[in-house]
């Protein structure tokens, strides 16, 4: 059994920058609730008690009155345009027999049905978390069309192996220590997990990073409360491979993968991807083999590509099975502590949260629910808040949650995943249709342009 | 070439038969898109049935031409896929593709007026392509049309006004589809196919009726 204090060949956590608060007193709650805007109107669908009645030209005031009360008009409203009106039939007397009655009337050029006319919009879904739009990240990504296509279904789940996840009220027997669930997972849903870490089945955390990350992917959405996450319909599995130094060992880190890939519930492995907000500088084949079988068992693995600004990409977001993820700032630039390579693959954001380019009066982190950092140094467990964090940590669980919403699209296929989500991928920094560059990979990541798949001859659309 | 060759092969063992004669027909039948493999990706299946009709005329002998529009759709959902020997993961989203081939065709009836009447026929299948499917309110739809090629051998039966008849044939139009979509990935573009349609026809006579028969001069009697 593993100890926290031997750690051997270490994992370097890759969060960077400090825990910014959130402060509740300085921001405002979105006026509205929920805002999807989802047109349900059938074909041919027209107003009741209703007709339109078209005059042949030169037809007289009196001779429309008598008109409209032959065809049972109870009250009309006359067009300031042209010889046309919107005859208001009685009671009891329907739109078809109506527009027969007045077209038969030689004095009618036509009558037909008042029908309805509509917006062409995309279904969008603006969830009512009271401090949302402080998410220049999910907005950055696309979420609310996305959401109008896809939300995330429980039985497809992320595992994010990493601090752990307050995922839980626990007390541990051995330490009294009081773990607390973290209050804004709304509806979400944990899959059994692992903490490797302590050799226990109750993978808490104890720094407030796994928290975190675990949030981006499916925090309690439209709930009225705090801040939303990008699958909130999916589950997740909290895997414990990192201690509360934020360093963990590869032994540890391959036995949660394959305990994630090994997991089954009804028959069923729900894992569907797992999320590596961590990176090494060293190459390990005991976890390069266990990333193997993940990808072999049908799991996608993305992993962060590492903080330190260097032009290479950190284990094991450098291996090929694997999906590297790089950090933007909210002006979709490059975030300046970002890896950078020919291993890059997928760029989502990350923050920083020294700059303010989207103009809300805080930083450009990436804000979900966690630990207060303060409380967790003083061996506290129980408090939560909305906390800035930055770093290529934070860009690695959008790329998961984006996997997450295709399989439960109907995706199947690993290297399908990855393939939409790089074909779909908004280029930047100049890289060609269909390319890539080595600051920003295949591009931004933009699931609602995955999410549809294809037609006969129609592509997806950018 | 073939198909040019079997018309002329047909134009010479013809016999010669009256002009005139106009003909409505209703078709029902079977149709399998060329492009088997995007189909089946979306639809399950490449085939189905298909409806029409049709005018045709006798112009000279056993020559006619004709002019017919016949419909086919097939309705499915958007799907996935990665390379051709790739997985297809259907993913919920409705599409529908509706294809109207006007069909102008001239050919050879051999045996015209006979009880049995074999015939063939080439021409231009002037063929439109209408795809539509709608993902949470976004329309991802598209249309085209294109002329190719399409060619038909039958047989009629019936000698008056009603008429049945069989018939098989062949498109082939190009260019409307591969562009995107799953029949860019399985590298198909063409939207013809192989039809089967079975037919009633209504045919009438607009004056050229045929002339009788020359009686032949009785062998003058040897004189006594």
């Amino acid at each position: 059994m593993l100890q926290r204090t031997a750690v051997a060949a270490a994992v370097a956590l890759t969060a960077a920058g400090s825990l910014l608060p959130l402060n509740a007193e300085d921001l405002v709650p979105r006026a509205s609730g929920e805002t999807s805007q989802n047109m349900t109107i059938a074909p041919g669908a027209f107003r009741e008690g209703e007709v339109i009645v078209a005059f042949r030209d030169g037809v007289d005031e009196a001779e429309m009155e008598r008109v409209l009360r032959s065809g049972r008009a109870s009250g009309a409203r006359r067009s300031r345009f042209g010889p046309r009106v919107l005859a208001q039939l009685e009671p009891g007397v329907s739109v078809a027999e109506a527009v027969d009655r007045f077209a038969a009337m030689p004095v009618v050029a036509w009558a037909e049905p008042n029908g309805l006319v509509w917006v062409e919009q995309a279904t969008t879904f603006a969830p009512n978390d009271t401090f949302y739009r402080f998410q220049w990240n999910l907005k950055q990504v696309g979420a609310e069309r996305t959401w109008g296509i896809q939300k995330g279904v429980s039985t497809v789940a992320v595992a994010v192996l990493d601090t752990g996840v307050a995922f839980e009220d626990y007390t541990d027997p051995r330490t009294g220590q009081v773990f607390r669930k973290a209050p804004d997972w709304g509806d979400t849903r944990f899959v059994p997990g692992y903490d490797f870490f302590n050799d226990d089945a109750h993978p808490n955390d104890d720094r407030n990073h796994g928290t975190h990350v675990a949030s981006t992917i499916a925090e309690g959405t439209n709930n009225a409360l705090g801040l939303a996450g990008l699958a909130f319909g999916c589950a997740i599995m909290p895997v414990k491979v990192l201690g509360a130094n934020g360093v963990g060992t590869f032994f540890a880190l391959a036995d949660g993968i394959d305990y994630a890939i090994t997991y089954t519930e009804n028959g069923q492995r729900p894992v569907k991807v797992i999320n590596l907000s961590l990176s090494s500088s060293g190459f390990n084949q005991t976890v390069k083999s266990a990333i193997d079988r993940a990808v072999a068992a049908g799991v996608l693995v993305v992993a962060a590509a590492g903080n330190n600004g260097a032009s290479s990409v950190n284990f094991p977001a450098d291996q090929a099975n694997v999906v590297g993820v790089g950090a933007l700032n909210a002006a979709k630039q490059k975030a300046w502590y970002s890896n950078t390579g020919p291993e890059l693959d997928l760029v989502a954001p990350g923050g920083d949260c020294d700059r303010d380019d989207d103009g809300d009066g805080t930083g450009d982190c990436v804000y979900q629910q966690t630990l207060r950092s303060s409380s967790v140094q003083a061996g506290r467990y129980d408090d939560f808040g909305y906390f800035g964090l930055q770093g290529t940590s934070m860009a690695t669980p959008h790329v998961s949650a984006a996997a997450a919403l295709l399989f439960s699209q109907g995706f199947t296929d690993v290297a399908s995943v990855r393939a939409a989500l790089e074909k779909t991928a908004e280029r930047l920094g100049g890289a060609p249709a269909g390319g890539r560059n080595d600051t920003f990979g295949y591009g931004l990541i933009q699931p609602a342009a995955a999410l549809p798949g294809y037609g006969f001859n129609v592509g997806t659309k950018k | 070439m073939r198909a040019l060759a079997a018309v002329a092969l047909l134009l010479a063992a013809a016999l010669p038969s009256a002009a005139g004669e106009l003909a409505v027909e209703a078709q029902v039948g079977y149709f399998d898109m060329a492009a088997k493999d995007s189909a089946r990706a979306l639809f399950g299946s490449s085939s189905g049935a298909t409806f029409g009709g049709a005018v045709r005329y006798t112009v000279w002998r056993g020559a006619f031409v004709s002019a017919g529009l016949r419909t086919f759709s097939k309705d499915g959902e958007r799907v996935f896929l990665l390379s051709p020997g790739g997985a297809i993961q259907k993913l919920g989203f409705p599409v529908s593709v509706e294809l109207q081939p006007v069909l102008l065709m001239a050919g050879y009836r051999l045996h015209d007026g006979q009880l049995i009447v074999p015939y063939a026929a080439i021409g231009a299948a002037i063929t439109s392509y209408t795809e539509t499917s709608t993902v949470a309110g976004e329309s991802f739809d598209t249309d085209g049309s294109k002329t190719g090629f399409v060619g038909a051998a039958g047989v009629e039966f019936g000698r008056g006004l009603l008429r049945v008849g069989a018939e098989v044939g062949y498109s082939t139009v190009s260019g409307v589809v591969g562009l995107a979509g799953v029949s860019q990935i399985y590298g198909e573009d063409d939207i013809g196919g192989f039809h089967v349609v079975g037919k009633v026809a209504l045919a009438f006579s607009l004056g050229g009726k045929p002339k009788p028969a020359k009686p032949q001069p009785k062998p003058a009697k040897p004189k006594p």
